[in-house]
C-alpha cells in the first residue's frame, strides 16, 4: 500500500466543496446507496481511500463509475460530507490522471452525453446511443431490441433539438477556459505508490 | 391565464412527450400557461457535474437569468426532476459561495437573479394549483385505484438544495393523488434511485434496482406507479419489457406519469394522454 499523505483529500475537498477528512466511517452511506453491493468499493471504503491517499484505491475505482448520483449518501451523512460531490471529484481526477476504471462504460458514456450537448444545445439521445455503440465494443448488440421498440414508439426522435447553439458554444469555452485554470492552481501533485516521501 | 416560465428539458421534447403536454394541458385548466423559456439548452444533466463543476452551474444559471430580466416572470416549473435537481443546485451554489455566484456570471456574461422559485411536477400541483382546487375540478375519480407514488431521487435529495419538507419518506404526490380520488399505497421505495443515469451501461445493475422498486409496489398492493420524473418513468416502463423476456412470471406494473392521472381525473380526452406510448399497457382508467 502507498503512503499515507493528505494531498489527495485535499485535491477532493477542493473540487467537491467538502471535507472528506471528517468521516469516522460509521458506514450510513453504504448502508443507504442503492449500488454499493455491485461496486469493487462501497462509499465508505472510498472515503477512507481518500484520507489515506490512495489514489489506485480511490480514483481508479469501479465504484465511482457506478454511482448514479442519487444523493442518499450526503443527505444521511451525521458529519455532513457531501459523499455524491466526492464521487464526481474523484471521476476529474482519474480522468486527469488517466486512471479510469476498464470495467465500465459510464466515462464514455458521460463524455458523449456531454458532446452531444455541446453540438446541438440540447442532448440527443438517439446520436448518444448510436456513438456509444461505435466507442464501446461491449455495448454493440447491448438492448437493440429494446431500442427498435421504443423507436416504434417514437421514444427516440431522430432529428436532434436545437437550443442556441451559439450561446452553448460559449458557455462551454468559457466554463471550459476558467474551470481548467482553477483546478490547475490548485493542483497538489499526487505522490506515487513508489515515489513517495 | 397566468403566465409561469416553463423548462421542459430534453426528455419532455423527446422520450416523454406525453408528461409535458399533460403538465401543460392540466395547468391550463386552473388557467395557468406555460411558456416555454425561449432558445432554452440543455441543463447539462448528470454528465455536466461529473465532467465540469462550473459548466453544471452556468448552464441551468443561463436559463434563470432569462427568467426575470428576459420573460419578467419569478416562477418556473421545471417537471423533469433531474433537470429541476440542476436548477436547484445551480440557485443553491451561486447562493452560498459568492466566488462560485463571481465565476458563473463570468460565464453566463450577465448577473443572474436567483431569487426565482422553481417548481417541479409535484410542487405545481401541490403548491401552485392546490390540492383544495384539484379535489374540485375532479370529473372523473379515480376510486379505487391503489398507487404507488414514486419520487425517485433528485426531486427531495438533497434536502439542502431541493428544500424538500420530508426528504425521506415525502406526502406531497401522496395527496395529491388522494385529491384525485385514488388510493396512495404506503410502501418502502418511494425514494429509491432506480439507475436511469447508467440506463446505457450497466443493464443488470438496472434490471435489478427495477425488480426491487416494482417487486415492493406490486407487494404493498399497488396496481399502478407514478412518477414524476421522465428518466424514472423511461426506465421503469421499458426496461420491465425486458425483464419479462428473461423471467415470464414477471408481473410488469404500469408506470405512469402524475400528469397523467391528474388529466385523466380532470376528464380530458384519452387520446391526449399518449397511452400508446407507453411500453407496459396501461388499463382504461377514471
Ligand atoms: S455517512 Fe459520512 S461519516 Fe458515515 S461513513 Fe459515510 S462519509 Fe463517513
Ligand atoms: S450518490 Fe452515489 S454513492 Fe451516494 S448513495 Fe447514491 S449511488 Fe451511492
Amino acid at each position: 500500500m502507498s503512503p499515507i499523505t493528505a494531498e489527495l483529500g485535499k485535491r477532493v475537498n477542493a473540487g467537491a466543496e467538502t471535507n472528506a477528512f471528517k468521516c469516522y466511517q460509521c458506514k450510513r452511506c453504504s448502508i443507504g446507496c442503492p449500488v454499493a453491493s455491485y461496486g469493487d468499493l462501497h462509499p465508505a471504503q472510498v472515503m477512507r481511500a481518500v484520507q489515506l491517499g490512495d489514489i489506485d484505491a480511490a480514483a481508479a475505482s469501479k465504484f465511482i463509475w457506478l454511482c448514479t448520483g442519487c444523493e442518499t449518501c450526503t443527505t444521511r451523512c451525521p458529519q455532513g460530507i457531501d459523499i455524491a460531490a466526492v464521487m464526481d471529484e474523484l471521476r476529474k481526477i482519474a480522468r486527469e490522471e488517466d486512471k479510469v476504471n476498464k470495467d465500465t462504460g459510464f466515462a464514455n458514456v458521460l463524455k458523449l452525453n456531454l458532446d452531444s450537448m455541446k453540438r446541438w444545445g440540447r442532448m440527443s439521445e438517439i446520436e448518444l446511443v448510436a456513438l456509444d455503440k461505435l466507442t464501446r465494443p461491449s455495448s454493440l448488440m447491448a438492448d437493440v431490441g429494446l431500442g427498435i421498440k421504443m423507436f416504434g414508439k417514437g421514444k427516440l426522435p431522430i432529428i436532434p433539438g436545437r437550443g442556441d447553439r451559439k450561446q452553448m458554444r460559449r458557455i462551454a469555452a468559457e466554463a471550459e477556459r476558467i474551470e481548467a485554470e482553477r483546478r490547475r492552481m490548485r493542483r497538489v501533485p499526487i505522490v506515487d505508490k513508489e515515489g513517495g516521501e | 391565464m397566468t403566465k409561469l416560465a416553463y423548462y421542459p428539458g430534453c426528455s419532455l421534447h423527446g422520450t416523454s412527450k406525453e408528461m409535458g403536454e399533460t403538465a401543460e394541458a392540466t395547468a391550463k385548466v386552473f388557467g395557468y400557461e406555460l411558456t416555454e423559456i425561449p432558445d432554452w439548452n440543455c441543463c447539462g444533466n448528470t454528465a455536466a457535474h461529473s465532467i465540469n463543476r462550473l459548466l453544471a452551474d452556468a448552464l441551468p444559471a443561463n436559463e434563470i437569468a432569462k427568467i426575470k430580466a428576459d420573460m419578467q416572470l419569478d416562477t418556473v416549473v421545471v417537471p423533469c426532476a433531474a433537470c429541476f435537481s440542476r436548477f436547484m443546485t445551480a440557485k443553491h451554489e451561486m447562493d452560498e459561495n459568492p466566488q462560485t455566484r463571481a465565476d458563473v456570471e463570468l460565464v453566463v456574461g450577465r448577473a443572474v437573479d436567483t431569487d426565482v422559485r422553481v417548481l417541479n411536477l409535484v410542487d405545481m400541483y401541490y403548491d401552485q394549483i392546490g390540492v383544495a382546487a384539484i379535489k374540485d375540478k375532479v370529473r372523473k375519480p379515480l376510486a379505487g385505484l391503489k398507487v404507488a407514488a414514486y419520487y425517485g431521487c433528485l426531486l427531495t435529495r438533497p434536502p439542502k438544495v431541493t428544500l424538500a419538507e420530508d426528504p425521506e419518506y415525502p406526502v406531497h404526490m401522496d395527496e395529491v393523488l388522494a385529491a384525485l380520488g385514488a388510493e396512495p399505497v404506503q410502501w418502502s421505495y418511494k425514494t429509491d434511485c432506480c439507475g436511469a443515469s447508467l440506463a446505457l451501461c450497466e443493464q443488470d445493475m438496472c434490471r435489478d434496482l427495477i425488480r426491487k422498486i416494482v417487486g415492493n409496489a406490486r407487494e404493498c398492493g399497488a396496481d399502478i406507479i407514478s412518477a414524476a420524473c421522465p428518466l424514472c418513468q423511461v426506465n421503469l416502463d421499458t426496461r420491465q419489457v425486458d425483464i419479462k423476456a428473461a423471467d415470464p412470471s414477471w408481473q410488469q406494473v404500469p408506470i405512469v406519469f402524475l400528469s397523467q392521472l391528474v388529466a385523466t381525473a380532470l376528464g380530458l380526452p384519452a387520446s391526449e394522454m399518449g397511452w400508446k406510448r407507453h411500453m407496459v399497457p396501461v388499463p382504461a382508467l377514471g
